[in-house]
């Protein structure tokens, strides 16, 4: 049976109540796993219109709903089975700074900065929604 | 078919969580390249198959001017915060729509303005919709990748 819930606040016996409104804000309100290697494609996701290959190792993903503005919070992690030690960085270059609905993730070899195509690249989005 | 329900009014983020449920994501073959710098390599548009079945289900997305709209928000020098988020909710959503007219949908949502206004008006073709297959099998040499101005 389909049902809806109306609450401010979760109570539990003995630990305390909880307002919702730190459910609602505290949820990923955007996330996307995609494969970045070959034709790159996504593998899950939520909230997510498109994904873009830039490049090498260069990907953005692009939300359905736009955030509120963009202080949001964005992770982005990334593996592949070579052994190489792999970092994730959002927006390193300046001149493609973070608008409310695209983020973009480069993947970059921890030892020497290259650019590397990641098997798996993660991205989760977290703040207000406009 | 699913129905689905009268979405208008419906944050639109509720919409795509009820379409994650109920619908079943379509992987579309379509790519759409493109080159929005003569500096960089060409670009390659993925839709996302959540959206796609949004898109040829109907009554969940916006019309893509609201988005347009947004963007024009975005881009004044004084933007704080999106005030017209409502036009995501509130304005009627667009019929059902088919794979083709999906992807000019997303041209026109994820492509910068510039490529998909002038993508054929120049010396040269900046933007191609092409089926997966037709893509380079390997990724060598990525980041010099251009548009084949025989193919387009």
């Amino acid at each position: 049976m389909a049902g809806k819930i109306i609450a401010d606040t979760l109570e539990h016996s003995t630990a305390g109540s909880l307002d919702t409104q730190y459910v609602v804000n505290g949820s990923a309100k955007s996330w996307c796993n995609m494969n970045g290697t070959g034709t790159i494609a996504i593998r899950g996701s939520l909230n997510t219109t498109s994904i873009t290959d830039n490049g090498t190792g260069d990907y953005s993903v692009t939300a359905v709903t736009a955030m509120t503005d963009t202080n949001y919070v964005c992770s982005s992690t990334s593996g592949q089975n070579s052994g190489d030690q792999i970092s994730a960085n959002n927006n390193l270059n300046g001149s493609l700074a973070r608008t409310t609905s695209v983020v973009r993730t480069q993947c970059q070899r921890s030892t020497s900065d290259n650019a590397l195509d990641c098997g798996v690249v993660e991205t989760i989005r977290m703040g207000d929604l406009a | 078919m699913t129905q689905t329900p009268q979405f208008q009014g419906t944050h639109l983020f509720d919409r795509l969580c009820w379409a994650k449920k109920n619908l079943h994501g379509v992987q579309s073959d379509y790519r759409v390249v493109y080159e929005d710098s003569v500096d960089e390599c060409a670009k390659i548009l993925v839709p996302d198959p959540n959206w796609m079945a949004c898109a040829l289900q109907g009554g969940i997305l916006p019309p893509v001017w609201v988005y347009h709209e947004l963007a024009k928000d975005e881009a004044q020098p004084d933007f704080k915060k999106h005030t017209r988020g409502y036009l995501l909710h509130n304005t009627e959503p667009v019929e059902a729509m088919t794979e083709e007219e999906a992807i000019e949908y997303l041209i026109m949502k994820d492509c910068p303005e510039q490529v998909w206004k002038t993508y054929n008006k120049g010396n040269r073709q900046t933007m191609v919709i092409c089926k997966k297959e037709q893509l380079p099998q390997s990724r060598e040499w990525r980041n010099s990748w251009k548009i084949s101005q025989v193919a387009a």
